[in-house]
């Protein structure tokens, strides 16, 4: 029985865990292209998440919802920071507010994607039910936390993960993000379309948040609402694995989450469901006091 | 006229004139008080509330150039630790304003500390994730009450104070006797050493650290003390609605103060009254419109948020350093050409 109980929390730390890396990679993504926390990702997600469910409404196909979720979650992403950063920058890019107006920025975009699907949608009894059956397989007599629907949610994200890292690594937009990420100037002096690329790392993140949330929701309790909780707790969740992998690195952003997923099931199977918010916070502080850089991140941590 | 017009000047640049013109301050809104109705002020009392939360604000963005997206969190804990004070020592409301403000400074210093060593985004995103995870802590311990928080009554107006002085003007007395204070005393310790070293390491880190200032540690102290304001402006917030619960707390007034800061411009101090009258009077206008458009519950629930959600994205992209400071620019700008 224990040994049973010990692997299910394994496997539900490492789907929820998965869920949590495809938001820190989203928040990695726009980090890396722009220096900007993108806190307006979890309103991208949950619209993007709600465009999702018309679709399922209309095609009765997740996948093929999954799909144009993403792609819409991208454009919007493209379109936020064409539109509403570039003038950001152009207009608070200096001057004592510089360093934080970004930050507001995002932060009232949320707010207002938020209140906006609210006055459209709230109230409306909104439901994604998994594709797939979420009951666990049985081995001799145990059920196992890992059902068909787990599966295929640690399989997207895999997938998802290998088609990033390929695009990343194998082609040269690939390296043109890489590079523009490393120094935008230098880059631009090469021939990179800075600006160009700035915005395809926004709608990478976009469609990666859309994923995010496309996938949690069947995996929770399937109802979703503008001003859904579990959204906000994406969001948190994504930016503490971020941090843990140094907010630099992709393949931080993954390992980040897996262990923030394993660190939470542990908690809520063996202590108490409620303290699962405190020790992501408390881990939270003990990795900007211990490791400022994040565990995976450069040596040097970006300090003041 | 010119010569005094200096004399003012310097006399308002004074110790003693920066007092007496608090003092003045608080004569005039003492006399404000007994003329106005019931509704206006209570209203006086949040605005009291808010001039506080957003000095506090005002104080860690532009004195140390960082921001918090949940300083809701930390008006929550200094309305938890106030109320506790309160229920479980029966203090008296001074010692319980007290007892939140240190609280709230210690919460500080321990986020600060960690966050404020990183430059970027660190503390904005742990302020936030605090915001986001209050109602799972409010319910996790058995002494913060859960969903229906806790009491916290300040009691009935003194007897001598009259029998028609009602407990909305007793709040207002409070509130804004508590805020005047608190800007006289942030007035003061920004005229201070402190001050001086927290403008050198807005405008220069590299600088100041090379004077032989300590940066994080300058940074860590702005944030403590400006969680201390928070502090105390949670436990206004607990007295003006008797209760604290997650409720009271929500993510909107985080996003409400971060607005109100960035109306009063985050470089100066002496905008927040702007910021903290349209946080009061934006729900007004919301209810207003709501009231005569409304057909469903969800544009009266939903209005407000998108009111100050809509108006912290303009004014960011607008006028970014806010309005007092784009008004100073302009002034001088004026200036300059006329004098050419």
């Amino acid at each position: 029985m224990t040994m049973y109980q010990f692997i299910n929390t394994i496997l539900i730390g490492i789907t929820s865990g998965a869920i949590y890396s495809l938001m820190a990679t989203a928040l990695v993504l726009v980090w890396r292209s722009a220096r900007v926390v993108n806190f307006a990702q979890a309103g991208q997600a949950l619209l993007s998440t709600y465009i999702g469910y018309e679709f399922i409404q209309r095609f009765h196909s997740f996948w093929l919802a999954l799909l144009l979720a993403m792609i819409a979650g991208a454009a919007v992403a493209a379109l936020i920071d064409a539109t509403f950063m570039r003038t950001l920058f152009r207009r608070a890019g200096h001057g004592p507010i510089a360093g934080v107006a970004p930050i507001i920025a995002t932060l009232g975009l949320l707010g207002l994607i938020r209140s906006l699907l609210g006055l459209i949608v709230g109230g409306k009894d909104a439901r994604i039910s998994p594709p797939v059956s979420n009951i666990g397989f049985t081995v001799s007599g145990h059920t196992l936390a890992l059902s068909p629907l787990k599966l295929l949610i640690i399989g997207s994200v895999l997938t998802l993960m290998l088609v990033l890292s390929l695009i990343f690594q194998r082609t040269n937009v690939g390296l043109a993000l890489r590079a523009s990420a490393y120094s935008p100037e230098i880059a631009r002096l090469a021939g990179v379309r800075v600006d160009g690329i700035r915005t395809l790392g926004w709608a990478l993140a976009g469609a990666a948040g859309a994923a995010a949330g496309m996938l949690q929701t069947p995996d929770g309790n399937g109802a979703l609402s503008p001003d859904s909780l579990e959204f906000s707790l994406l969001l948190v969740f994504g930016f503490i694995a971020a941090v843990i992998g140094g907010l630099e690195s992709l393949v931080g952003a993954v390992v980040g989450g897996l262990l923030l997923g394993l660190v939470l099931a542990f908690v809520l199977t063996y202590i108490s469901g409620s303290l699962v918010f405190i020790t992501a916070f408390g881990v939270l502080i003990v990795v900007l006091l211990v490791k400022p850089g994040g565990l995976i991140g450069s040596r040097r941590g970006r300090r003041a | 006229m010119v010569r005094d017009g200096v004399a003012v000047r310097k006399f308002m640049g004074s110790y003693f004139g920066r007092l007496s013109f608090f003092i003045l301050l608080g004569f005039l809104l003492f006399l404000a008080s007994n003329r106005v109705d019931e509704l206006r002020v209570y209203q006086g009392a949040t605005v009291a509330m808010y001039v506080v939360a957003i000095a506090s604000l005002i104080l860690l963005t532009g004195y140390s150039g960082q921001v918090s997206l949940g300083h809701g969190a930390l008006l929550a804990i200094g309305g938890y630790s106030a109320a506790l004070a309160r229920n479980h020592f029966s203090a008296p409301i001074w010692i319980c304003f007290g007892v939140a403000i240190v609280a709230t400074a210690l919460a500080g210093a321990v986020l600060g500390t960690a966050a404020a060593r990183l430059s970027g985004p660190y503390l904005a995103g742990s302020t936030l994730a605090l915001a986001v995870g209050l109602p799972s802590i409010a319910n996790q311990f058995h002494i913060l009450g859960g969903e229906q928080g806790l009491l916290f009554d300040v009691g009935a107006p003194p007897a001598r104070l009259g029998a028609d002085f009602t407990q909305y003007k007793w709040y207002f007395w409070i509130a804004a006797l508590v805020a005047l204070i608190a800007i006289w005393w942030l007035q003061n310790i920004l005229r201070s050493r402190f001050g001086r070293t927290w403008r050198a390491v807005r405008s220069n880190e590299v600088a100041a650290e090379l004077a032989g200032i300590h940066v994080g540690k300058s940074k860590t102290l702005v944030f403590t003390v400006s969680s201390g304001l928070a502090g105390l402006a949670g436990a206004l917030l607990a007295m003006t609605i008797g209760t604290v619960s997650p409720s009271a707390f929500p993510l909107t007034l985080s996003f409400a103060l971060l607005t109100g800061a960035v109306l009063s411009g985050v470089t100066t101090l002496s905008g927040v009254m702007i910021g903290a009258l349209t946080l009061v009077v934006t729900p007004e206008i919301a209810d207003a419109i709501s009231n005569r458009f409304a057909t469903s519950e969800n544009v009266t629930t939903n209005l407000p948020g998108l009111l100050v959600s809509a108006l912290l994205i303009l004014v960011v992209l607008l006028v970014p350093n806010g309005p007092v400071e784009q008004f100073r620019t302009l002034r001088t700008r004026k200036r300059a050409n006329t004098h050419q």
